[in-house]
């Protein structure tokens, strides 16, 4: 399935080609192209209204580029044809809101997809789900529901609930930004975690430290157009536009 | 007697400042004392029992104001105890019951005889037994229809379909606009007319679906509508179809939302049956209403009241106990 010849060489995960998004008569993505390679993470950043969680939606289509290519691991998937539930099964997404389902416990937000979705045996996705909880440090959270969690704690159950799917890639959209300061760090070392272990992440996301540490390539929005990218130490220490040197300035 | 009346509030500001640094109970030492008067006055000067004439009334009506009056001047006092409170709205209660007793010109030797004669209900009662069956039956089969029909109706409205929204729009506008009595009686009796012929119980359900259904169709509209896009953005991004969003996330959520009116309308539907008398379906009020010719009382009328009684307060009972129940898990 992975695409490998058509791409000269190199094997992303992710191709964004010519995205254009019209909420409207609002033009938010003016042509954005974008690879992510295998086992990377890509992060984008821009102050708000430069379109970047739009183009992170855009990748699952819970958002419907107005026009453009978007591959998956080589498959193109903004087509009639393709049936995109079974696609984004394959991409998980952690949401700046949390987004758990708040009328079922933790587990079951964990387990709701591989029943539903991958087909699995209720007791299967229960061993599979504790499993994910318990990678994201809340074993003993399991029935417990949303509300009675903290904030951290809710969001890195939405980030097992992603992880029990076994994506070729996380999708997080701001997903620190709700989040009181005390309960950040908690979220960013899950998420470092996942960047050592190879996963393929997607982060929309303005913790430069966690960016710096973490981040294979950083790129920057601005308007709905990708003003520049590179590795972090060059877009974050010495950034080549004057735009990105303005928005740094103001984040710091 | 009614020194309270003229120009209250100012008098009472005025009393305040003097009393203010007094426990409250020595505030009202003076009230106590016009209340005395009160007491005494109406003793002396308040009419015989029956229906006096309308001067008479007048006079009566302005003694219960002054001491309402009285007892108002206390509990707007933030200090007083709450026992207080109490005993002063239980008297101005009793006090209305007893002049109502008293000088409405109500028969009441007769209420005994004539709305409790229950020596004279022999083969009363299986009717009621029947015309209960059929109350239950009408609300039962009306309620599951519409409740398929209105979740229907609200699951395709809530998708904002240009087409169907149209016509569900118009459909729940028709309906609501509708009295019952009026879509029963047309269907009964208008709709013969041109060839459609329903039986009673069958056209009676059929009203009560067409309105109740428009109802609910807005109540598990707005409850579906009441669940953030982030609940099926989350259910979308897992890969979950649209049918198992709406099954697995929308709907148990909106039915936190849906469960008030909900059961609100579930209850009204019960109540409506009894429009069906209007086309001779046989239910309860049919019934009690035959049997009121029959037995020449009016007991059948009132039994009939406290059945619709007992089988609804209960009913709104537990509405509450659903409501408080589902309250427990919700979020934020």
């Amino acid at each position: 399935m992975s695409g490998t010849g058509a791409t000269g060489g190199r094997d992303p995960m992710i191709e964004m080609q010519e995205i254009h998004k019209f909420f409207g008569p609002h033009h938010v993505l003016k042509g954005l192209d974008l690879q992510v390679e295998r086992g990377t993470v890509v992060a984008l950043m821009g102050p708000s209204g430069s379109g970047k969680s739009t183009f992170l939606r855009c990748m699952n289509r819970i958002e419907e580029p107005s026009s453009g290519v978007v591959r998956i691991d080589g498959m193109r998937i903004n087509e009639l044809r393709v049936n995109i539930d079974q696609v984004r099964a394959d991409i998980g997404m952690v949401f700046q809101e949390y987004n758990l389902f708040p009328h079922l416990t933790a587990l079951a937000n964990v387990t709701l997809g591989l029943v539903h979705v991958r087909g699995r045996s209720r007791r299967e996705a229960e061993e599979v789900g504790r499993a994910a909880l318990a990678r994201v440090g809340l074993a003993d959270r399991a029935d417990q529901r949303p509300p009675e969690l903290s904030g951290g704690q809710q969001q890195r159950v939405a980030i097992a609930r992603s992880l029990a799917m076994r994506p070729k890639v996380l999708l997080f959209d701001e997903p620190t930004s709700a989040l009181d300061p005390e309960m950040v760090h908690e979220v960013l070392d899950t998420m470092r975690e996942l960047a050592t272990e190879g996963m393929t992440m997607v982060v929309v996301s303005h913790e430069l430290g966690f960016l710096r540490e973490a981040a294979s390539r950083v790129v920057m929005m601005d308007d709905g157009r990708i003003v520049e990218e590179g590795p972090p130490s060059q877009v974050l220490g010495e950034p080549e536009h004057e735009r990105t040197r303005t928005f740094l300035g103001k984040l710091l | 007697m009614n020194e309270s009346e003229p120009s209250q509030a100012s008098f009472l500001d005025r009393w305040r400042l003097r009393f203010g640094h007094l426990p409250w109970y020595r505030r009202y030492e003076g009230l106590l004392l016009v209340v005395a008067v009160w007491a005494a006055g109406g003793a002396w000067l308040l009419p015989e029992a029956g229906r006096p004439d309308l001067p008479v009334a007048l006079a009566v009506v302005a003694w219960y104001v002054a001491y309402f009056l009285a007892v108002a001047t206390v509990l707007v006092d933030r200090e007083k105890p709450t026992w207080l409170k109490r005993i002063g709205s239980l008297t101005v209660l009793a006090l209305f019951g007893w002049l109502f007793v008293r000088y409405s010109g109500t028969r009441w030797d007769r209420v005994q005889d004539q709305f409790f004669a229950f020596d004279r209900m022999d083969g009363v009662w299986a009717m009621y037994l029947q015309g209960l069956t059929v109350t239950l039956q009408l609300s039962a089969v009306a309620a599951a229809i519409s409740l398929v029909l209105g979740l229907t109706l609200g699951v395709l409205r809530s998708l904002h379909h240009p087409v169907l929204e149209l016509f569900i729009g118009l459909y729940v506008d028709f309906f609501r606009a509708m009295p019952l009595i009026v879509s029963m009686v047309v269907i009964f009796y208008a709709l013969p007319f041109i060839g459609i012929r329903l039986p009673a119980f069958w056209a009676a359900t059929l009203a009560l679906v067409l309105m109740n259904s428009a109802y609910q169709t807005e109540i598990f509209r707005a409850g579906i509508e009441s669940v953030t896009r982030g609940q099926s953005d989350a259910a979308a991004a897992l890969g979950l179809s649209g049918v198992q969003t709406m099954w697995h996330i929308v709907l148990p959520q909106a039915f936190r939302t849906i469960i008030p009116p909900l059961t609100n309308n579930l209850v009204s539907l019960v109540k409506d049956t009894a429009v069906a008398y209007v086309i001779t379906v046989p239910e309860l009020l049919t019934n009690a209403q035959h049997a009121v010719v029959w037995k020449r009382t009016p007991t059948p009328l009132i039994l009939s009241m406290f059945l619709y009684l007992a089988t609804l307060i209960p009913a709104i009972h537990f509405t509450r106990w659903l409501e408080r129940r589902s309250a427990r898990w919700v979020a934020r």
